[in-house]
């Protein structure tokens, strides 16, 4: 329960946390608000040698309207992007979803950035950048790369971050008068998902991003498709579980996770049908 | 009057302001760090044990093992456990100690420089063991294929109670419906805030002594001292401030050992003190729990609702020591046929050893398990008769004059028709429920109009205040009144006083009740508390038996105080030692005895929600009604009845407990889930009447557990209510509530 020991580097600006990064390759690990990874050192789950805090790094936390797309810096806390008129009136499903983060105190120090970059397929926002078909930018030492939702997350806590590169600014497409809806089903309130699910539904197309559905977070394609073909929310959500391969644990068995996706998804669907302009 | 007036506790400011100090708090500064080491085995017998690389190890001042405990044994109620489970035969033992019958069991005491050189040290340690075949559950434990306490005697199931009253057979042959139900009961963690602490040294009087947290100094010091062959006045144990106990601070943890420590290192000449702070694990795997238990049931009632018979048959899964098993076992004995008037029963009730944690002491103590069973026979008897649940009860209830289900006739002050009509009243119970609230934003679900089912449950019951079946129950006090001698009043007092103030504010109502019976205004009352040193024998703070007890040793130290001050003695002192009526332990073939002295009575109603797609359930309103026949303070007995109510809801429905094998799965409070403030009950209404116990101080009679114990059935039957499917095991977690209901075949239709 404590972690291993570690040397401390603070890093200035982007540049320098790169620089860092590049110094210490594989051994460190880059310190943003701290609520995902920290957990993991205590668990001994992560142990770097070197952890780079970039939380100081202030002109990565912005939320800028960049015409077709929110433009959110990495570093910008979660109760900074729940609070934000610009995220509240043209994606307000990542609104609500970031005000169910954890508590108050975990969104007062958590960061967008952090929490994508941790790629829990536990967490609330992956889902969101799923159903809303986001994109994050990535910078590295030869520049700047945007991955869409689709490349971001590639395994269990994995993520297509090289060690030599940082998350700096996620973009999310605007949906104002989008139909929108989150779900959430846990054992107790303020604790991480069982299930999850994030859905946008704007005109003809359909976004449904699952939480702790698979080791990595996942989209629910054939809810989509059926969507897209016509089929109704109870019925498309029957799908919802569809090539998903959630964990069984002591909170919920892997059939009673596909059971809540089912449901959730469906529930979602009706939601955001309903709130659809 | 200070009686009846919600006083600011004594310990309020300190609390909220983080400067009380708890055992952990209170590490001298030059004190060394003890590591305990579990045996990690839930049944092996141990061969041999090398510590000389531990002894070795950086920073290590001693390894105490097996060989360093003069009389290697200890428990409450019988000495069937090692102190630490070791090799070498030690004569004076009744119980073979170089079994380990529990992965918690401990098998050596690391004694260091720092917590860290202790840690790093136990891990040096290294055991042969043979392993023994596991007893998992009640199931292998009645095959009595391994025997685990062979010195107790030759089974498994090593105490049992019975019931026989009037003629069963005859009582169902005339019922017009029997209802007959097998439940399976879980086990709970007492989950304190605060994880068992203690330092050990030498007092200036060369006393060996403990300062920790507990329920009973005296017990404690009475434990240490058969342990360690020393005579009961060179033990001395204090409590610090105690950050919670519920039961499970009942029993030894760190006490006897962390003596033990202070005794060899006064041999080895080393003049420091010892502490020792478990983790949350080692708490958890350490300590004993609520017991989980089967308990099959038969209710047979004629066509008004009125009881003819009731069988029962009761096992409780001790785990592998007794603890306070027998007398546990005893309550739920007494509770599993209600508090109703019952003609006709036939009750078998078994303690049973396992390898699993113990069971122990926890809120309710056995009356939690009974009164489920009681109460959801009760309830589903109403069902199936169409009887209301409230009408049901009234036709049965015992009342003053009642011959209880032991025979004895109730103590005088049975109230219970008075608290169920109050109950009834305050929740409205035959008025239809409302339409399903909203489900609260934080509350894991928004509204689904469609999933939501709602429904009222009902519960009442009965509980014992102090000890029971001959136990002998006395309470001392010590009231000092100090003045000028030309005072017709004295000024100030102080109270002496060993019961434990382990959060339910008991203190407080010590200093009301000294204030209240010697005239002295509360805020020159200074209270003198929890240790051996200076206050007497004051029995535990469990049962539900402190106000009792207390306040009738205040009123008589007052009483004698009083006479002192008439003498013109300053300080007027006055010492009285209250022994309560006595109680008689139950005839072992028939039951019957007159095991309690006092009762305080309980009825519950309980509305909830229930999401049927997905196995949700939210508690939206309990009304909680009581007599504790006189309020002392009332912020405190409010305070005990939202408290008891939170942790039977955890208990009902979230707090799961995997045991396996012997082993605890999920000795983690982020894998075993008490609830948060977002998932306990929106409206607990706390309805407390005052029909004075004639025996009790003031009229008080004890409330602490009864808010707990009648919670899970009220929480069944409106689940029931809800769905139209009966529960009979629980917790209800969702996956359970979701595979029951589309399990059951009548609701089929309904939801899938």
């Amino acid at each position: 329960m404590i972690p291993a020991a570690f040397d401390y580097e603070r890093a200035d600006n982007a540049e320098h946390a790169l620089s860092l990064l590049a110094e210490h390759g594989d051994e460190a690990k880059l310190l943003a608000g701290g609520h995902s990874l920290i957990p993991l050192m205590k668990y001994r789950l992560a142990v770097p040698s070197v952890l780079i805090d970039i939380g100081r790094i202030g002109d990565l936390s912005y939320v800028n309207d960049g015409g077709d797309a929110l433009h959110i810096g990495a570093l910008t806390r979660h109760r900074d992007v729940e609070t934000n008129e610009l995220v509240r009136s043209e994606a307000p499903l990542l609104a609500r979803a970031t005000s169910s983060v954890g508590d108050p105190q975990v969104r007062h120090r958590g960061t967008i950035g952090g929490s994508l970059a941790h790629g829990d397929p536990a967490s609330d926002l992956p889902s969101v950048l799923l159903a809303m078909r986001g994109s994050v930018i990535v910078t590295g030492p030869s520049g700047s790369r945007e991955l869409a939702a689709d490349e971001f997350f590639t395994g269990f806590l994995e993520t297509a971050v090289g060690p030599d590169e940082m998350v700096t600014e996620i973009r999310i497409p605007k949906a104002p008068g989008a139909g929108w809806s989150f779900q959430k089903f846990n054992r107790r309130a303020q604790d991480w998902a069982i299930v999850g699910c994030s859905v946008l539904v704007d005109g003809d197309t359909c976004g449904v991003g699952l939480v702790n559905m698979d080791i990595r977070p996942v989209r629910a394609s054939a809810v989509e498709a059926a969507v897209a073909s016509g089929a109704d929310a109870a019925s498309a959500a029957e799908s919802a579980a569809e090539g998903s391969d959630p964990t069984s644990d002591l909170n919920a068995s892997a059939e009673y996770r596909q059971h809540l996706a089912r449901v959730l998804t469906k529930r979602a669907l009706e939601e955001a049908g309903k709130s659809s302009a | 009057m200070s009686v009846g007036t919600p006083t600011l506790r004594q310990d309020a400011r300190e609390k909220v302001t983080g400067a009380a100090t708890f055992p952990a708090d209170l590490v001298p500064k030059d004190a060394l760090h003890a590591k305990v080491v579990f045996s990690n085995q839930p049944h092996a017998r141990m061969r041999s044990m090398d510590t000389a690389a531990a002894a070795g190890a950086a920073g290590v001042v001693a390894v105490l093992t097996a060989a360093d405990v003069p009389v290697n044994e200890y428990g409450l109620t019988a000495f069937d456990q090692p102190v630490l489970v070791g090799v070498g035969s030690n004569e004076r033992v009744g119980v073979a100690v170089d079994v380990s019958r529990w992965e918690a069991d401990h098998v050596a005491v690391v004694i260091a420089e720092t917590p860290e050189h202790a840690a790093a040290a136990a891990a040096l340690i290294e055991i042969d063991w043979e392993a023994l075949p596991v007893v998992a559950d009640l199931t292998e434990a009645l095959r009595d294929d391994t025997i685990l306490h062979p010195e107790v005697g030759g089974s498994n199931t090593y105490h049992t109670l019975k019931i026989r009253k009037g003629d069963v057979e005859a009582g169902f042959a005339d019922a017009a419906v029997t209802i007959e139900q097998t439940y399976r009961l879980p086990h709970q963690e007492h989950a304190y805030l605060q994880v068992e602490a203690a330092t050990g040294w030498i007092d200036h009087d060369g006393r060996v002594s403990v300062e920790t947290s507990g329920q009973w100094t005296h017990e404690d010091a009475e434990q240490i001292a058969h342990a360690l062959d020393l005579p009961l006045d060179r033990v001395r144990v204090r409590y610090a401030t105690i950050g919670g106990a519920f039961g499970g601070k009942e029993d030894m943890s760190l006490q006897i050992v962390m003596a033990l420590c202070a005794v060899r290192l006064r041999d080895l000449g080393i003049n420091r003190p010892v502490h020792c702070c478990w983790s949350r694990e080692e708490s958890i795997i350490g300590h004993h729990k609520r017991h989980r238990g089967v308990i099959k049931a038969r209710l047979g009632a004629d066509r008004r609702g009125v009881i003819t018979a009731v069988e029962a048959e009761v096992w409780l899964d001790a785990g592998a020591y007794n603890y306070t098993s027998t007398k546990v076992l005893g309550n739920a004995h007494l509770s599993v046929a209600g508090a109703y008037l019952v003609p006709n029963a036939r009750i078998d009730s078994h303690a049973v050893y396992t390898n699993a944690v113990p069971g122990g002491a926890f809120r309710g103590f056995g009356g939690p398990q009974g009164t489920f069973v009681a109460e959801s026979q009760m309830n589903r008897l109403a069902e199936a008769l169409r009887i209301d649940p409230v009408e049901i009860r009234r036709r049965n209830l015992l009342e003053d004059g009642s011959e209880g289900i032991t025979g004895a006739i109730m103590p005088k002050g049975v109230t219970l028709r008075q608290v169920v009509d109050a109950c009834a009243d305050v929740a409205s119970t035959s008025e239809p429920l409302a339409a399903a609230p909203l489900f609260s934003p934080i509350a894991t679900l928004p509204a689904e109009a469609a999933a939501v089912r709602r429904g009222r449950g009902f519960a009442a019951g009965y509980k014992n205040v102090g000890f029971s079946f001959g136990f002998p129950e006395r309470c001392e006090a010590e009231i000092h009144l100090h003045g000028d001698a030309e005072d017709e009043v004295p000024v100030s007092a102080d109270i002496f006083h060993g019961g434990a103030e382990v959060g339910q504010g008991a203190h407080e109502v010590f200093c009301q009740m000294t204030a209240e019976a010697t005239g002295v205004p509360r805020d020159r009352v200074r209270g003198h508390f929890s240790d051996t040193a200076t206050s007497g024998d004051s029995g535990s703070a469990s049962a539900s038996r402190l106000t009792w007890m207390a306040g009738n040793s205040i009123l008589g130290a007052a009483e004698e105080a009083e006479k002192a001050w008439r003498n013109g003695e300053r300080p007027a002192v006055g010492q009285f030692c209250f022994v309560a009526p006595p109680t008689e332990s139950l005839n072992p073939e028939t039951g019957e005895g007159n095991p309690n002295f006092s009762y305080g009575y309980m009825a519950q109603a309980v509305e909830v929600s229930v999401d049927v797609e997905t196995g949700h359930i939210r508690v939206d309103r309990v009304v909680s009604t009581h007599d504790v026949g006189k309020t002392i303070n009332p912020a405190l007995v409010k305070g005990q009845i939202e408290g008891a109510v939170v942790q039977a809801h955890g208990y009902v429905l979230s707090e799961n407990l995997v045991v396996e094998q012997g082993r605890i799965i999920n000795p983690r409070l982020s894998s075993y889930l008490i609830p948060g403030i977002g998932d306990i009950p929106e409206h607990v209404e706390s309805v407390v009447m005052e029909l004075a116990d004639p025996l009790g101080p003031w009229g008080a009679r004890g409330m602490a557990e009864m808010p707990y114990i009648t919670y899970a059935p009220a929480v069944i039957a409106a689940l029931h209510d809800a769905t139209g499917v009966w529960f009979s095991e629980f917790p209800l977690t969702p996956s359970r509530v979701l595979a029951t209901l589309s399990d059951d075949a009548a609701t089929d239709s309904l939801f899938f």
